[in-house]
């Protein structure tokens, strides 16, 4: 049996050539994990939410485990656009996956600006060749130059080059360093985190068709699964123009301390996630690809290649690792090695042959 | 600052030294993870299950250059701390490091005789005097402080306080530290806190530097103490952490003048007069 398999996914005008990304929020703007992963084994980073002002976040704790999970109040402490543009963009261009940035908001306004202003940055950076920047990432990456460790079998993606800088061997992001954006209409965590957006469809139709006038780049709305009906939310964004739906941000819980009668979280509530979240995951997956014909992409515990396939299986034709990536940063990679060992096993040629078709 | 690594460790030793208090060793891969610094932890995964979930930090208390051998001081408190004292050694552990900002700057030199070489620590550049203040588990990292210090010919005055004497380390490095003891209940030592006893028997000014880690409360009263007398209080924090490298915005606490530190990446070790205790 050969070994070639399709695992490629359309999202609009762009292509992922790895479905298994790494969910926003829990890999940063990726150089945090320099040293710690090898960029080629992801299929995208997701970046952290980039808002158009710096955000502090929430109050501390922010972080609580559960079982089989944890729960987070963070509140999209970000940057901002201006610093995620001058401090963060060129280090994720440099990298050789996919970058999509998730943007967040408080107002439609604010959703627009920030698209506007990484469109600005795109229009006067393409340089037409379909080559990315290089930047000095020595201390980065490189551990990463061939050695002797189970973990970096596939290290030779990422060739160091004498000056220490990398050569992306080609792969890009449409030559413009950014593959398309995930606009987050789902934060639990904040007042203004644009959940209002995502529990309303005639809001997130008109937000998306807004946002799809500045933008060819594949827009992804991120859906929350804090509704009641998640198909109407879905299909309100593919009427907007969306190009895929992903699913699921987390779900609001609380965690009570009762020696001190108080939520151990300084926000109370906060979003849960990880294995304990997956069936919910799963089902809403199923359940959203039945509503729309654009391309789902599912979240929520996934932290093995067969945690992932029952996403693909439910109609997930790519998908985000979050919470493992706490857990050990090499997820993504695992996963998407273990998806095509499967692919090879069960006599699968095309990922896309087997999304969706548990009936 | 040198990137961390993840690599599969082999347990040496897991044994208890105090009531509740453990130290675990572990080889260090020479030439692929960086050398820890004091200040600096480490994060492992306790099992393969949901149980604990997250990746566990540890402070170091501890590097041996000549046999690369990195210890660590934990308090057995929860569910994945139950199972880490289970383990023996020979067991496999998979261990990020070194992570955070150390007390030390540090340069990774290692001389003739093995010994690794610190430059300048950040807060020795003056100060004449330095009190090292732990308090219970905070003996850790303090200790490795205490014998980097040394080793650089640095006298340093270390402080370490206590419930009662059942949690006072049996271990060599803390015997080294030629320590204080205080204890609540005055069963050895000082009776009080390390606060109490700093506060009563120490003299401190501009030229001291005072290290502490411990308790918040601890941590509240000896910033407080040094920071009355013009003395600098550097100080090692605790926080629930998540991805341990900076991503996750998880373990921030409030600083002085508005805005979140991480305590993974800007810490673990602050300047006591840059954190909002008020709001900790």
């Amino acid at each position: 049996m050969g070994t070639n398999v399709d695992l490629s996914v359309r999202i609009g005008t762009n292509v992922f050539a790895n479905p298994v990304g790494v969910a926003s929020g829990t890999f940063g703007y990726g150089g945090e994990y320099g040293g710690l992963v090898d960029f080629s084994d992801i299929g995208a980073i997701y970046t952290k939410a980039v808002t158009l002002e710096p955000r502090g976040g929430n109050p501390a704790p922010r972080l609580v485990e559960t079982p089989s999970g944890i729960l987070n109040s963070i509140g999209l402490a970000n940057v901002g656009v201006e610093k995620f543009i001058s401090d963060k963009l060129p280090f994720l261009k440099s990298l050789p996956c996919a970058v999509v940035v998730n943007v967040a908001g408080s107002t439609e306004d604010e959703y627009l600006r920030v698209i506007e202003r990484l469109e600005s940055v795109d229009a006067s950076d393409v340089n037409g060749n379909g080559t990315v920047s290089t930047v000095n990432l020595s201390g980065l990456l490189r551990r990463f130059a061939p050695r002797n460790d189970r973990h970096c079998e596939r290290s030779e993606a990422i060739q160091i080059i004498d000056n220490g800088s990398i050569d992306t061997g080609g792969v890009n992001n449409n030559g413009s360093g950014v593959f398309g954006y995930e606009i987050n209409v789902s934060c639990p965590n904040v007042n203004h985190g644009g959940l209002a957006f995502g529990t309303d469809p005639a809001q997130i139709e008109r937000l998306t068709s807004s946002l799809r006038r500045l933008t060819k780049k594949p827009l992804i709305i991120k859906l929350t699964p804090n509704v009641t009906d998640i198909a109407t939310i879905a299909k309100a964004a593919e009427s907007g123009g969306a190009d895929a739906v992903s699913l699921i941000n987390t779900l609001v819980g609380m965690v009570i301390d009762v020696k001190t009668r108080k939520p151990v979280l300084g926000a109370k509530t906060g979003g849960l996630s990880g294995p304990a979240v997956r069936p919910v995951g799963v089902a809403l997956t199923y359940r959203v690809k039945r509503a729309v014909s654009i391309p789902v992409i599912g979240m929520g515990g996934i932290t093995c290649a067969d945690d992932a396939l029952q996403y693909i299986l439910a109609g997930a034709s790519a998908v985000q690792i979050g919470t493992a990536n706490f857990i050990n940063p090499r997820t993504a990679g695992l996963v998407s090695a273990g998806i095509r060992e499967y692919c090879v096993n069960n006599g699968v040629s095309s990922l896309k042959d087997i999304c969706g078709i548990v009936e | 600052m040198e990137p961390p690594t993840q690599f599969t460790s082999r347990m040496i030793a897991n044994g208890q030294i105090a009531e509740g208090f453990y130290e675990l060793s572990l080889a260090w891969e020479p030439g692929v993870a960086p050398i820890p610094a004091p200040g600096q932890f480490l994060t492992v995964r306790i099992g393969s299950g949901a149980v604990p979930l997250l990746r566990r930090p540890f402070a170091f208390a501890g590097f041996d250059a000549a046999s690369s051998v990195v210890t660590i001081i934990y308090q057995k408190r929860g569910a994945g701390t139950e199972l880490l004292s289970a383990k023996r050694a020979g067991e496999p552990i998979d261990v990020i490091g070194p992570l955070g900002t150390p007390f030390a700057v540090r340069d990774t030199r290692i001389d003739t005789d093995n010994n690794v070489v610190y430059n300048k620590y950040a807060a020795c550049i003056n100060p004449q005097k330095h009190i090292i203040a732990a308090g219970g588990i905070g003996v850790g990292p303090m200790l490795f402080l205490a014998s980097s210090l040394k080793a650089r010919g640095i006298p340093a005055r270390f402080v370490f306080g206590c419930r009662n004497q059942s949690f006072i380390p049996s271990v060599k490095t803390f015997a080294d530290a030629n320590p204080q003891i205080c204890t609540d209940d005055g069963g050895a030592g000082f009776r009080g806190t390390v606060a109490d006893y700093v506060n009563a028997n120490m003299s401190l000014d501009i030229n001291t530097t005072v290290y502490a880690c411990g308790p918040l409360p601890m941590l509240r009263s000896v910033n407080e103490i040094a920071r009355t007398a013009g003395a600098k209080c550097l100080v090692s924090l605790e926080a629930v952490m998540a991805c341990g490298v900076g991503a996750c915005m998880g373990c921030a606490v409030p600083v002085a003048g508005g805005g979140y530190s991480r305590v993974c990446k800007e810490g673990p070790v602050f300047d006591g007069k840059d954190i909002l205790w008020e709001r900790m």
